[in-house]
């Protein structure tokens, strides 16, 4: 290999023998960065026997497939896995390189960034190509910029000027896949794996079941947030009420338009572990930076303020109904549909709206 | 064994957060320790009743902000931190993860040196003075600074077989003496790095595995990692680090042989520690707890300096990005909209539309909305017609 750094690489998650979600989001990820660039989407799959997941990576936005194919990397194995890419960004130089930010993508990105070495921007929710310039480094062009929330206050642009490759990991959820065209064509390469003596192995995999809830996977998110305490006259309410509210809207708008719907939370009611909620309301409840990302056809946002925590994480939704009695909370400036008021008594005029008409 | 707890110093508050170009300044905040980290801490106090050894708190940042925080941690609920070590100088300020995680390796590899060094002088005490006295008295030096556990010397009754001891009352000849000093060196370097999945500032969850693959450059042998371990096991017998952890759709069982270092996760509930072993747990004790942090610089780790702070960093936070334009907004029993298509029309020789229905009317000229109001074209939007458009 000679020249530039070049070509936008995507580390692709295998999971009941088929790509992930995430990975297929992150191929639309680098289809976005690499038109940009004038670049090629080359996608990279570790395992055995994963010629047809490398075609259906073509099909999702893939130029070219490297696969490193070998019986012994079956099961997810972090050193393993790291050094298989590892040797291929040694020998074939990507201008970028991103992993899904999720468990398995930070576990390899960042011995990998170590090794290269290179920097490594995490949990990005937007990705951008832009020139750069810096009094002390100087001009660079068409860096990859990388955007996540800094520090909790904001969405920051992150620059790899001097490394390459710049290495991302991509929130799922923050792009959508692309239609698969099933007529693209691309080359795929199969390379080989030198297994070492490592001083660690996987003694045992076992395939969860699908998160409960599917946040990620619903159409309709509707989530709860501290608002659930009090009502706007201040007086102390039971949030049990208010999920019973949520659970009745879920179930109106299953029934009449046929749409899967989730029950949503923010960090500070999943934390607050309020009695009432027990059971109700967990980790897997929760939207946002610490927990899921969301793009829903439709979110309602009941009795929260929309710190940036957790905006990053349901901002991208196509429609937001926000219900706040404060109307200067922040959660109004992306809605779609404010309404200022109390959740005690918006939720059921929204029950009541939908259900008309709506079977039993 | 020697158990490394990472721990990190974050803002208290993130609103309160005060930054210089992206970069937090930690002198100027008031920090608390990351929450995560204190699984980190329930960890090592289990690998402690396990495996016996000393837990060690090694953190990185202004050590005047630093050492206050780690002063709960000697007398926490469980046993605690039993030394506390601190990273700090300028010249690491700005640090990103890369450049944080080529430090911390560097204090981790220190760390093993300096509980290594300790056998290797008295290994060269005993070759050059023989059965004297002088063997002893390094040995309780050692000791008392914290550097020898019980099972090479000691001063508790219940240790009187240590290996020093035995040299010393010549039960032990020379090679024997040596040889045993060589298994406990041995021992010595096999440590475990413990750490909180992340951090609650820059939220990562990066340092933990690049700590893992620095020590492995530093010390030139494979140290493995796992993250988000909910559960984990030691087996003094093999040396062996079983662990679960949920990644994704999958729950991993990852075996790891010493030195390896875990991320710990929220899930995670510390295990009985057997009674059985207590002996040698003590054994493998140290003589207790030392008040005092020590401070490294960047010099005393011996440190690339182009390895450290903004100069070692290849990321460069930048401008915040415009959250955008809010969106078109549509309030129940405020915003005028269009109840039906409308066809293009003129008023006072303007044109306007045509419409769709549901576009909004608010920001018509008046002379416009009052005809479209008496044609009863316009009005006020409703619950039923959000309904309509979001799931219609």
């Amino acid at each position: 290999m000679s020249g530039e750094p070049k070509g936008v690489w995507v580390y692709l998650q295998r999971s009941r023998g088929d790509l992930t979600k995430d990975s297929l989001e992150l191929l639309a990820a680098a289809r976005g960065v690499a038109s940009k660039l004038d670049q090629q989407v080359v996608g990279v799959i570790v395992g055995s026997g994963v010629e047809a997941l490398a075609q259906k990576a073509i099909a999702y936005g893939a130029d070219s497939v490297l696969a490193v194919d070998d019986p012994a990397l079956e099961d997810y194995f972090n050193l393993a896995y790291a050094d298989a890419i590892y040797s291929l960004v040694l020998e074939r130089k990507p201008y970028i390189l991103l992993f899904a930010a999720n468990e398995i993508g930070k576990d390899i990105a960042a011995r990998v960034a170590f090794r290269i070495p290179t920097g490594l921007a995490t949990d990005n929710v937007q990705l951008a190509v832009e020139d750069y310039s810096n009094p002390v480094l100087g001009q660079f062009k068409d860096l990859l910029i990388q955007i996540r929330p800094d520090f909790g206050t904001r969405l920051a642009r992150i620059y790899t000027p001097r490394h390459r490759p710049q290495m991302a990991t991509v929130r799922p959820g923050s792009f959508s896949p692309l239609e698969p065209d099933p007529k693209r064509r691309g080359k795929v390469e199969t390379v080989g794996f030198t297994w070492k003596e490592y001083p660690a192995r996987v003694a045992e995999v076992t395939e969860l079941p699908p998160p409960v809830p599917d946040l990620a996977g619903a159409d309709v998110v509707i989530s709860l947030g501290m608002g659930v305490l009090k009502d706007a006259s201040g007086k102390a309410r039971d949030p049990a009420e208010a999920y019973r509210y949520a659970e009745e809207l879920k179930g109106v708008i299953e029934r009449k338009y046929r749409l899967k719907v989730e029950i949503g939370a923010t960090r500070s009611l999943v934390y607050a572990e309020l009695k009432a909620l027990e059971g109700l309301i967990g980790k897997a409840n929760q939207v946002g930076q610490t927990g899921a990302t969301v793009k829903p056809r439709v979110y309602v946002a009941a009795g929260i303020s929309g710190a940036l925590q957790h905006r990053v994480g349901m901002q991208n939704s196509a429609k937001i109904v926000a219900i706040n009695t404060d109307p200067e909370a922040p959660i109004f400036k992306i809605a779609h549909y404010p309404i200022v008021g109390d959740l005690y008594e918006e939720l059921p005029k929204l029950i009541s709206a939908i259900g008309v008409g709506a079977p039993a | 064994m020697l158990i490394i707890v990472l721990l990190k110093g974050v803002p208290a508050r993130t609103t309160q957060a005060v930054q210089i170009g992206g970069v937090l300044n930690r002198e100027a905040m008031d920090l608390v320790l990351n929450p995560h980290d204190a699984k980190a801490v329930e960890a090592a106090d289990y690998l402690k009743r396990r495996a016996g050894g000393k837990v060690v708190a090694l953190s990185m940042g202004p050590d005047a902000k630093l050492i206050p925080l780690m002063r709960p941690l000697y007398d926490a609920e469980v046993s605690g931190v039993d030394e506390v070590y601190i990273l700090s100088d300028r010249k690491m300020a700005g640090s990103d993860t890369l450049a944080t995680s080529y430090a911390v390796s560097l204090g981790v590899k220190k760390l093993v040196e300096r509980h290594t060094a300790p056998i290797d002088e008295l290994s060269a005490e005993i070759k050059r003075a023989g059965y004297s006295d002088t063997v002893k008295a390094k040995a309780a030096a050692l000791y008392g600074a914290n550097l020898l556990p019980n099972r090479v010397y000691s001063d508790l009754p219940s240790f009187r077989d240590s290996i020093v001891h035995r040299f010393v009352e010549g039960r032990l000849t020379t090679e024997a003496a040596l040889a045993e000093l060589a298994a406990e060196k041995g021992k010595a370097s096999e440590f475990v790095v413990l750490s909180g999945v992340k951090t609650t500032d820059g939220e990562t969850g990066s340092v933990g595995p690049q700590v893992a693959e620095g020590t492995s450059e530093l010390l030139g042998r494979v140290v493995p990692h796992a993250t988000y371990v909910d559960d984990f096991e030691f087996d003094p017998q093999t040396g062996t680090i079983s662990s679960e952890r949920r990644i994704g759709y999958l729950s991993q069982k990852l075996e790891m042989k010493l030195p390896a270092l875990l991320t710990v996760s929220a899930e995670y509930r510390p295990r009985e520690a057997p009674a059985s072993r207590l002996l040698e747990v003590r054994g493998s004790n140290y003589r207790g707890k030392v008040l005092q942090a020590t401070k490294w610089t960047a010099d005393d780790l011996g440190a690339d300096p182009k390895r450290l702070g903004l100069a070692g960093s290849p990321t460069i936070v930048g401008a915040g990005v415009d959250v955008g334009k809010p969106p078109v907004q549509k309030r129940v029993g405020e915003t005028l909209v269009f109840l039906a298509a409308a066809p293009q029309f003129e008023v006072g020789s303007k044109k306007y539309g045509p419409f769709s229905r549901g576009d909004l009317a608010s920001g018509l000229p008046e002379d416009a909305l009052a005809k479209l109001k008496g044609e009863g074209a316009v009005g006020t939007f409703t619950v039923e017609m959000m309904a309509g458009e979001l799931f219609g």
